[in-house]
């Protein structure tokens, strides 16, 4: 027992390891790089790097054939914290590599953190229009609106997620039940009537009696999107109310009444609320002079806290984003004949840890290389 | 072993969760959402959300063009970087937008542009046999025309894009009629005559 740990200690700290981490963590971005041809920059992070396991399809089955980015990470900062412990020893003459070593650490805690908890968002803003909310470019979820009161809707929204495990969900906020009967990841959605020899649709209510959802296979690539559809029963204490089919293709809500109260169905990219709202002033999208060639793109936003605090305008333009309450604005696009402007929302908890870690890795390097001039010049001064 | 324990941690956190708040009521989207949302991608096969940065470097068609002959009705409208000529075509459940735009070479072909038009209102893409199906092709005065017509699903209010796809000298024009799909079915005749006026300057 003893023999075996000190085998693996000896494993743990050994330089050797350091080298094959690396050279494994080359062929990982080597590898990804080439793979990002047939799935874009989004699936190949999860697959590659936010995994610690890479899989292969071989036949039917799904086997693991290499490292992913966690595990080799997460080894070389054991194999790094290790190395510390058992082979460094406190004293200023190390200092700077204490230092170098502690940015290092930083950096791949800091990594490990963005990519769990980094999360993505898209803001769509017409000129003139105020939104309190972003939008998940990835996920959807399913919104059941009470719009009984004039001023303001209760809104329950359920991830896709749920739906997608047809998990049942009872709710105090809704006097029925939702059952998930069926979930398509990616589905288009036709009027019945243009597509021949259409299976019967297990909607019984709203729109989803006319129209033909048909399952497509899932995309990963980058520039296309997932569209899904779920049909969806609300059963009341009385039985059920009907099955409604919900897409984001379908565009406004559907409505019915149910127990004195309005009720709205929709399936909409997942929303974050913020307690502040955007208003966009202006896009603006300067070309050089005489040509059609973009020299700038920038949106002039107010920013309105809810609580009645003194708004603000800033200016978001490339490369200069606006961060504000823990989330992070970029210019990412425009639409709508230059009137509309789309941002990019990151929330990233992390985002100062690499900026750290490089300035500590630096200033180690530095101090290191001071202390060996200061005792070079030393021994050739005696 | 700690390392993967607080990733499994920090990864169940929060995402599955049902959630329940309340809102000041806002106004419903004129289009499909998902075509009011993410700038026409609906589709699988469709492009990507919004505009991109890139295309707008790409240049608009230079040399020969074509002229043509308004209705009466319709507003001209200032016709921006990208287009041609731009109007407002009235319609009883509001204005619809009429633009020619004109690209250098193929634009990608018939079948992307017709799709990529389907995705702005939230249908699904065709494939190569379903084309000829789907469109009107047209001969005036030498001119190739190919016309096409798409409603979206449900509401006859949701919108609509009568298109027509003229290739000349070398480039692409498009005749883009796009709105609530009431005002656009109303404004037809008004498109055809427009594209019966349209012939090499």
């Amino acid at each position: 027992m003893n023999e075996t740990f000190k085998q693996a200690k000896a494993i743990l700290v050994s330089l050797k390891l350091t080298v094959v981490l690396l050279a494994l963590s080359i062929i990982l971005i080597f590898w990804a790089t080439l793979d990002q041809v047939n799935l874009g920059v989004w699936a190949v992070q999860h697959k590659f790097f936010h995994s610690f396991i890479v899989t292969a399809k071989v036949g039917s089955l799904q086997v693991p054939v290499f490292p992913g980015g966690y595990a080799i990470g997460g080894l070389l900062l054991a194999n790094l914290i290790a190395g510390h412990l058992y082979r460094f020893r406190l004293g200023w003459r190390k200092a700077g590599i204490w230092i170098t070593h502690l940015g290092l650490i930083l950096l791949l805690v800091g990594e490990l953190i963005s990519g769990l908890l980094q999360k993505d968002f898209q803001m769509r803003i017409d000129e003139g229009e105020t939104k309190n909310y972003a939008e998940s470019s990835r996920q959807n979820e399913f919104a059941i609106i009470n719009a009984t009161d004039p001023a303001t809707d209760e809104v329950t929204a359920i991830p896709e997620s749920i739906l997608s495990k047809g998990t049942v969900v009872q709710n105090p906020s809704l006097p029925f039940r939702v059952v998930p009967k069926a979930y398509y990841p990616n589905a288009s959605v036709q009027m019945r009537s243009q597509v021949p020899n259409a299976p019967p649709s297990l909607a019984t209510s709203g729109m989803g009696t006319m129209l033909a959802v048909t399952p497509v296979e899932v995309t990963y690539k980058e520039d296309e999107r997932n569209v899904p559809a779920a049909f969806v029963e609300l059963v009341g204490p009385d039985g059920s109310l009907g099955t409604w089919v919900v897409s984001p293709l379908l565009g406004n809500p559907q409505t019915f009444d149910f127990a004195g109260r309005t009720w709205k169905l929709a399936m909409r990219p997942k929303r974050i609320y913020q307690p502040y709202s955007l208003k966009l002033i202006k896009f603006s999208h300067d070309l050089y002079p005489g040509t059609d060639i973009p020299k700038n793109f920038s949106s002039r936003i107010q920013i309105n806290p809810a609580d009645g605090g003194p708004s603000r305008e800033v200016l978001i333009y490339m490369n200069n984003p606006l961060r504000y309450a823990g989330l992070t604005y970029y210019q990412q696009s425009f639409d709508n004949n230059d009137h509309t402007t789309i941002l990019e929302v990151v929330r990233n908890p992390s985002w100062l840890a690499p900026y750290i870690a490089c300035g500590a890795i630096t200033l180690g390097l530095v101090i290191q290389f001071l202390i060996h001039l200061v005792g070079f010049a030393r021994r050739r001064a005696a | 072993m700690a390392l993967a324990a607080v990733s499994l941690l920090l990864s169940a956190c929060g995402d599955d969760q049902v959630s329940v708040y309340r809102v000041p009521k806002e106004k419903e989207p004129d289009l499909p959402a998902a075509a009011a949302d993410q700038g026409g991608t609906a589709a699988p096969a469709a492009p990507a959300p919004g505009a991109s940065m890139a295309d707008t470097a790409v240049p608009t068609a230079s040399g020969d063009g074509l002229s043509w002959q308004a209705p009466a009705g319709w507003a001209q409208k200032p016709a921006g970087a990208m287009r041609k000529a731009s109007y407002s075509v009235p319609g009883s459940d509001g204005d619809s937008d009429l633009s020619v735009t004109a690209f250098p070479g193929d634009v990608g072909g018939e079948l992307a542009n017709v799709n990529r038009w389907r995705g702005q209102i939230a249908l699904s893409p065709l494939s190569a046999g379903e084309l000829d199906g789907a469109v009107t092709r047209l001969d005036q005065g030498g001119l190739k025309i190919t016309l096409v017509e798409l409603f979206s699903a449900g509401d006859p209010k949701n919108k609509a894009i009568l298109g027509a796809i003229i290739p000349f000298g070398g480039a692409t024009w498009f005749f883009k009629l796009s709105g609530p799909g009431t005002s656009v079915k109303a404004a037809k005749p008004a498109f055809l005559d427009f594209l019966h006026s349209v012939h090499p300057q």
